[in-house]
């Protein structure tokens, strides 16, 4: 199990590391933001900020997709958040929150379901509309209903350890706990919590290989990132020798 | 625009006409595709995705969400799938998958991968030139996913194994022959120079002048050569300005076109085409470059040119500088004055076109013209306008007769919005807006005039 994890995060890394060498090697030759765009670098943080956090540009593009979309990462980031609070710095976690253990863990389990269920659903709904949107289905792949179903039964069996309450936790915590200490330990007996290790194991493993790395690469998106100067700053190209030496 | 029911292969059938020896030749091109064409267009594609981070990061991160899916005007004309933005880069993607990804080399159709088929190569010929480059689904994409960069791209990798259209290609080789689209040559440039004179002459009792190659003038103009035929109101409008404000002018025979359908072609050809402008700016020693009424002419100059053959420094800041831009500032300055009334019973609204707005930035200063020279401006509906405008649907390369079905269905959204507005005439700054919407607004049953900011703005002119 610990191997595998293991495994899992390094071709994670490996492959984002990949992903992300590929796109710096090309460079961007030429200005092709999108006007009207930020002139200046602050203004360049805040368009991207508001990419990444507000999904700007879907929030104009399709209401109904923004809601779902942005429900479902917010309530994804809020569960990965959590997971290090509950699960690694507990201590600290609820110390910092001036919260009793069983304060804690009570909020936790009130947040943890929450925003669980809050991930799903939206899960749902993006695989309705892309089975049933005539649009969407149409340029659909294997792969994309492939992110849907790892993702669903990923966030799933979490929610099932959750409401049916069948993990020890303690156990858990060492489990993490060996984990980050490069000391494995055996993982809980349970079988929801195997199935849900698995299932998160395949998908950060899939990222790299996958849609799913628009995680990092709306980052790189030179519409969104370069700054509207091209007037104000000669922009040059490195693989076009006669001009750039100019 | 409601989104069509899907319609596949409607317009599978509207294709340019293609190339042949005699144009892909003297553009370098070969003249026939080679024998091992699929992997010589491979090493472009590999070639360009080291070249291009737009086009590795597009390749890779698209999610298929379907956001831009109904922003294109040519799917929401025509109902053809592969015309929706996430449809048509997919059709490069499936070729990138299958040779360059691990996904797509294992899983194959099961990846969404497919070998680079004469099919393949059919299906992009029909929809790379049904993309007008236009960039609204860009816009509308969460990641700023950019089918012009795809669609660039793919016809670059065409353009490799002597894949053109005939349109873009002869385009391109007049504006390195002769210097302009049209073909026009000095002497012919000169006449309809002095032809418009005495118009204005006739009009006025003025001499205003249209000089042709005067050298140490403070501005060369670069117009789109369609305005010293086609759009000579706009022609007018320049002289009539620059007369008005005492600023020396000139245009130049060697650089006579703004337009670069290079942009259209490969990066080789929008480079050598933008390059004639430098050029003419330097050996007529003028201090200021101005684009006029072009509207990737404007995408070419501000964005690209300091790059492609920069730097620019010899020229007054900004450089290089749209007409509309020079002409609000000297309106603002008090340069010039104006007369609305005789724009009496112009009900105007402002058609941005996709480069102008989209790669260019310049939104207001028509606007800020607009008002000051018509009584009477209104704006089409919020989402069909600025950064958000439709293409006029002949933009990109795509101003060729054969398509003139998938012409006329791209402008159904513009047409439509225009209609909302209960204006009777259309002005917008480029060249082949104006050539496209007339015939769109016939098509669809639409009576109004379309013509450019300076039409007007020449008509206020107080001479």
């Amino acid at each position: 199990m610990a191997a595998l994890i293991y495994l899992s995060v390094a071709v994670f890394l490996l492959g984002m590391g990949w992903r992300v060498f590929t796109w710096l090697r090309a460079p961007v030759p030429l200005k092709i933001p999108l006007t009207p765009g930020p002139t200046t670098a602050a203004g360049v943080v805040g368009r991207m900020a508001g990419e990444v956090f507000l999904f700007r540009s879907l929030f104009d593009a399709d209401r109904t997709l923004w809601v779902a979309a942005w429900i479902f990462h917010v309530s994804l980031v809020l569960l990965a958040v959590g997971h290090v609070a509950g699960l690694v710095v507990p201590d600290f976690a609820a110390s910092t929150l001036d919260l009793t253990p069983a304060q804690f863990s009570h909020l936790a389990y009130v947040t943890g379901g929450v925003f669980g269920i809050l991930a799903v659903v939206p899960l749902i709904y993006l695989f309705i509309r892309r089975f049933t949107m005539e649009r969407v289905r149409h340029v659909s792949t294997l792969s994309d209903y492939l992110a849907l179903a790892l993702l669903f039964f990923a966030i799933q069996t979490g929610n099932h350890m959750r409401f049916m309450g069948d993990l020890d936790i303690v156990q858990a915590r060492e489990f993490v706990a060996g984990l980050l200490t490069f000391r494995p330990v055996p993982p809980p007996h349970s079988g929801p919590f195997v199935a849900h290790m698995l299932l998160v194991c395949v998908l950060v493993a899939y990222i790299p290989f996958s849609k799913l790395m628009h995680l990092g690469g709306i980052f790189f998106s030179p519409t969104l990132n370069q700054p509207n100067d091209s007037r104000q700053q000669r922009h040059v190209n490195p693989w076009d020798h006669e001009a750039s030496k100019a | 625009m409601k989104p069509p029911k899907l319609n596949p292969g409607a317009s599978a059938n509207q294709r340019s006409h293609r190339a042949k020896k005699e144009l892909l030749m003297p553009l370098g091109l070969p003249a026939e595709m080679p024998s091992d064409w699929q992997a010589v267009a491979l090493r472009k594609l590999d070639e360009l995705r080291h070249q291009y981070r737009s086009l590795q990061l597009y390749l890779d991160i698209c999610v298929r969400c379907g956001a831009c899916a109904d922003k294109c005007q040519f799917f929401l004309g025509t109902g053809d799938p592969n015309n929706m933005p996430v449809a048509r880069a997919e059709l490069l993607r499936k070729v990138y998958r299958r040779y360059f990804t691990p996904s797509g080399k294992l899983g194959g159709r099961l990846a969404a991968a497919e070998d680079l088929t004469d099919k393949v190569l059919d299906e992009w010929y029909a929809y790379f030139y049904q993309c007008s480059e236009c960039r609204r689904c860009a816009v509308f994409c969460p990641y700023g996913i950019d089918t012009a960069e795809i669609t660039m791209a793919a016809r670059e990798i065409m353009a490799s194994v002597g894949v053109a259209t005939k349109y873009v290609t002869e385009v391109v080789k007049k504006a390195h022959e002769i210097g302009n689209n049209l073909g026009i040559p000095e002497a012919a440039w000169r006449d309809s120079c002095q032809f418009l004179e005495e118009e204005m002459k006739e009009e006025t009792g003025a001499d205003i002048k249209i000089p042709v190659n005067q050298p140490g003038a403070e501005v060369l103009l670069v117009p789109p050569s369609a305005d010293l035929f086609a759009n000579t109101d706009t022609m007018i409008g320049y002289a009539k300005l620059f007369h008005a404000a005492g600023v020396s002018w000139t245009t130049s025979t060697y650089a006579s076109e703004a337009g670069n359908f290079g942009l259209f072609l490969n990066y080789e050809h929008l480079k050598k085409v933008n390059k004639r402008l430098v050029d003419a700016a330097k050996q007529l020693k003028v201090k200021r470059l101005v684009i006029g009424e072009c509207g990737h002419a404007w995408r070419a100059a501000q964005a690209f040119m300091d790059t492609l053959n920069g730097p620019l420094d010899f020229l007054d800041a900004p450089r290089p500088e749209h007409i509309c831009e020079f002409a609000a500032r000297l309106i603002r300055d008090g340069r010039v004055k104006l007369n609305k009334t005789a724009n009496d019973g112009v009900v105007v609204t402002y058609h941005d076109p996709c480069n102008v707005a989209r790669a260019g930035g310049m939104l207001e200063e028509p606007r800020e013209i607009l008002r000051a020279v018509v009584s009477d401006f209104r704006e089409m509906p919020a989402d069909t306008i600025r950064e958000r405008t439709f293409c006029c649907g002949a933009g990109g390369g795509m101003l060729a007769d054969e398509l003139m079905d998938v012409r006329m269905k791209g402008a159904k959204p513009r047409v439509e919005a225009f209609k909302t507005t209960g204006a009777n005439f259309l002005a917008t700054p480029c060249a082949i807006c104006k050539a496209q919407l007339p015939v769109a607004f016939q098509h669809h049953g639409v009576e109004a005039q379309v013509g450019g900011v300076m039409d007007l703005l020449g008509k206020a002119i107080v001479i």
